[in-house]
């Protein structure tokens, strides 16, 4: 089932490049935009720009430490398993969408559903587990709990 | 020395209302703790909004936050012994020898013993704390902004030798923390600072959805790649007690493996994972004799479990006496207090002793609750490991969710703690950990705060940062602790090369 790979050491250079890459554009990203904060006075010597200015130092410093000396990564997933991980996010996206107006035991129930059958339950025990996990949060949260949340269009 | 503020805490911890939370975060602790991969942290990073939302007070979440964290240190033996695969960082060590017992019919001896060895850890750790506590908050009395500011990096220093022996990506972890602690409003300049021009994020990235994305999110996912490795659950428990003569055997490395484990753990920035490892392979060291570690020697069960227990009190003396958190889960606590707007550091003992006084006694009151529940209801801990992740996984979702709304009653934080959990999966693909970006987050505004206080009061002068002894001393230990694993790491490259060498010739 798992089709994560073991990467060899090539890999973990390339990948250790790749973030190195990110983290640098990063960090030249961050000092700009720290370059450019708008402010009318500093009641210290060091101000609100200064601060971020060596982060942005430092991180950019650390980058270049970082392309020499990758460390170790593990393997990122490809295939149907890449395919699985980003549908976690995508079902995530279309549950909290709905959060507020369809209400949140609605919007519970679409969310452990997606994500009960993108972690492989067949689809009877996944409808099942959804409405329990609807029920089961709805009562903790809104009875025994008493914490606040949308009622929606089915509830309220 | 003025124990007052322990009797102040036990008043605290033994109403009846903070005896039921302790029980219910140890239960949840143990729980969270023996499912594999899921640590004390994301325990804690789920239950906090909802602690904050409910109102609770902040002894009281204190209480349950500590309640959950030893509780997971407990739990975390469970699934070393019984799948070979650690329910925590801490607990990696313990599966050397627990598992090898397990398979040899011994589970339940193992269980048990790790249980007493867990107990005896976190009850020294407990004294250490009540003890340490006072003594080093009256050191740290004397701290200015400048000395908070040099101690800050003495705390990243410990943590980028310490951690993972990768320092710079443990580095640039702290380094990104430091960078999203500088989103929102600066206090001192009215400036706003990376916000993009977005309302919600003038305060700043929330600390709970920060916690959330980096660690639950991301965890699911790791969940989502993971599953499926055949795992093998051993079910023949047998006898569920630990022999006398084992006991026996083990008391001395158990005392000497949670000393070890609370020093470990009072450092700042190390955890349970590294202070389990110092104290297995010291135990090796010193006892094993006859080659039996790694195939069920008891001696080597009760040294990380007495260990990880103990460096779970350790950690923190450094966050309520200094705010510099000793671990990755006490960081999280400290941004708890940070919510309720109480900033931990040595006058936290005088102004709040009530906070400090009743999570120390929480830790006793604590210890002996888990070890009632972890000897007898151990079997019913075990059964947590066979619920399926498709049935685990979205109730992890569910109170991510909740918790991000319940605290800031906004579907963009939601949005946001997505977002942030994708990146922290991405890190975490390239080999980053998320404890020095939780790390710097928490210190980043305490830090700039400081040393821009420091340069305000020398004006301008960056001597300010050597000025005092207290400052040259710590400037000294954050050197010491960064060249020193180096030099021992390439000293012992050079002695395995000379080894290989002679063997060669």
């Amino acid at each position: 089932m798992s089709e994560v790979h073991h990467p060899t050491s090539m890999t973990v250079r390339l990948i250790g490049r790749v973030s190195a890459i990110c983290l640098l554009v990063f960090a030249i990203a961050y000092g700009v935009g720290g370059s450019v904060i708008e402010y009318s006075f500093a009641s210290d010597p060091l101000g609100p720009r200064v601060f971020p200015a060596a982060l942005a130092v430092i991180l950019g410093l650390l980058s270049v430490w970082y392309w020499f000396s990758p460390g170790f990564a593990e393997g990122f997933p490809t295939g149907p398993l890449l395919a699985r991980v980003l549908a976690v996010p995508v079902v995530m996206v279309v549950a909290v969408a709905l959060f507020e107006p369809a209400g949140f035991a609605a919007s519970i129930f679409i969310l452990t559903l997606g994500a009960a059958i993108v972690f492989g339950a067949p689809p009877a025990k996944a409808l099942i587990g959804a409405v329990g996990h609807a029920a089961l949060w709805w009562f903790v949260f809104s009875y025994l709990l008493e914490v606040y949340l949308p009622a929606g269009a089915l509830f309220g | 020395m003025n124990l007052e503020y322990l009797w102040q805490g036990f008043a605290v911890a033994l109403t009846w209302q903070n005896l039921l939370i302790g029980f219910v975060g140890c239960f949840i602790g143990t729980m969270v703790g023996a499912l594999p991969a899921i640590g004390p942290i994301n325990g804690i990073a789920l239950l906090l909004p909802i602690a904050y939302t409910m109102g609770l007070p902040a002894e009281s979440t204190m209480i349950l936050l500590a309640a959950i964290y030893c509780g997971a240190e407990y739990g975390g033996r469970i699934s070393s012994i019984l799948l070979n695969v650690p329910g925590d960082a801490g607990a990696v060590m313990t599966a050397l020898d627990g598992y090898p017992m397990a398979r040899q019919g011994r589970a339940g001896e193992a269980l048990a013993l790790s249980g007493l060895a867990s107990f005896v850890g976190g009850i020294l750790g407990s004294i250490g704390l009540a003890l340490f506590a006072p003594l080093l908050s009256g050191l740290a009395i004397g701290f200015g902004p400048a000395e908070y500011f040099v101690l800050m990096l003495f705390a990243f220093a410990t943590l980028g030798s310490m951690v993972g022996g990768q320092p710079a990506k443990t580095l640039i972890g702290c380094v990104l923390g430091l960078m999203l602690a500088t989103v929102g409003l600066d206090a001192t300049s009215g400036a706003y600072r990376f916000t993009f021009n977005e309302p919600e994020l003038g305060d700043g990235i929330e600390f709970v959805v920060l916690v959330i994305g980096l660690f639950s999110i991301s965890e699911a996912l790791i969940i989502l790649e993971h599953q499926g490795r055949g795992m093998t659950v051993i079910r023949e428990l047998g006898r569920m007690t630990a022999r006398m003569s084992d006991v026996v055997k083990s008391i001395g490395t158990t005392l000497r493996s949670s000393v070890l484990g609370f020093v470990v753990g009072v450092l700042p920035g190390t955890g349970a994972s590294v202070s389990s490892a110092i104290a297995y392979t010291t135990a090796k060291r010193i006892s094993d004799t006859e080659g039996t570690f790694g195939k069920g020697d008891v001696r080597g069960l009760a040294s990380p479990e007495a260990a990880n227990n103990a460096t779970a009190c350790g950690a923190f003396v450094p966050m309520l006496t200094l705010g510099v958190p000793g671990s990755g889960t006490t960081a999280v606590m400290l941004g708890a207090l940070m919510l309720y707007n109480i900033q931990p550091g040595p006058m936290l003992l005088v102004e709040r002793p009530e906070i400090v006084g009743g999570l120390v006694a929480s830790l006793f009151v604590g210890n002996l609750i888990l070890l009632a529940l972890n000897l007898p209801l151990v079997q019913i801990f075990a059964r947590v490991l066979t619920v399926p992740n498709w049935l685990l996984v979205p109730g992890i979702l569910v109170l991510s969710i909740v918790g991000v709304y319940s605290a800031h009653s906004s579907v963009f934080s939601i949005y946001l703690m997505m977002s942030i959990g994708l990146v922290g999966w991405l890190l975490r693909k390239a080999g980053f950990d998320m404890a020095p970006i939780i790390l710097g987050f928490v210190l980043g505004r305490v830090m700039e705060v400081n040393l821009r206080n420091a340069l305000a009061i020398s004006g301008g002068e960056l001597s300010i940062l050597f000025s005092s002894t207290i400052c040259i001393v710590l400037w000294c230990m954050a050197l010491l602790v960064a060249i020193l694993p180096l030099y021992l790491s390439r000293r012992a490259k050079r002695r395995i090369a000379a080894k290989n060498l002679a063997i060669a010739e």
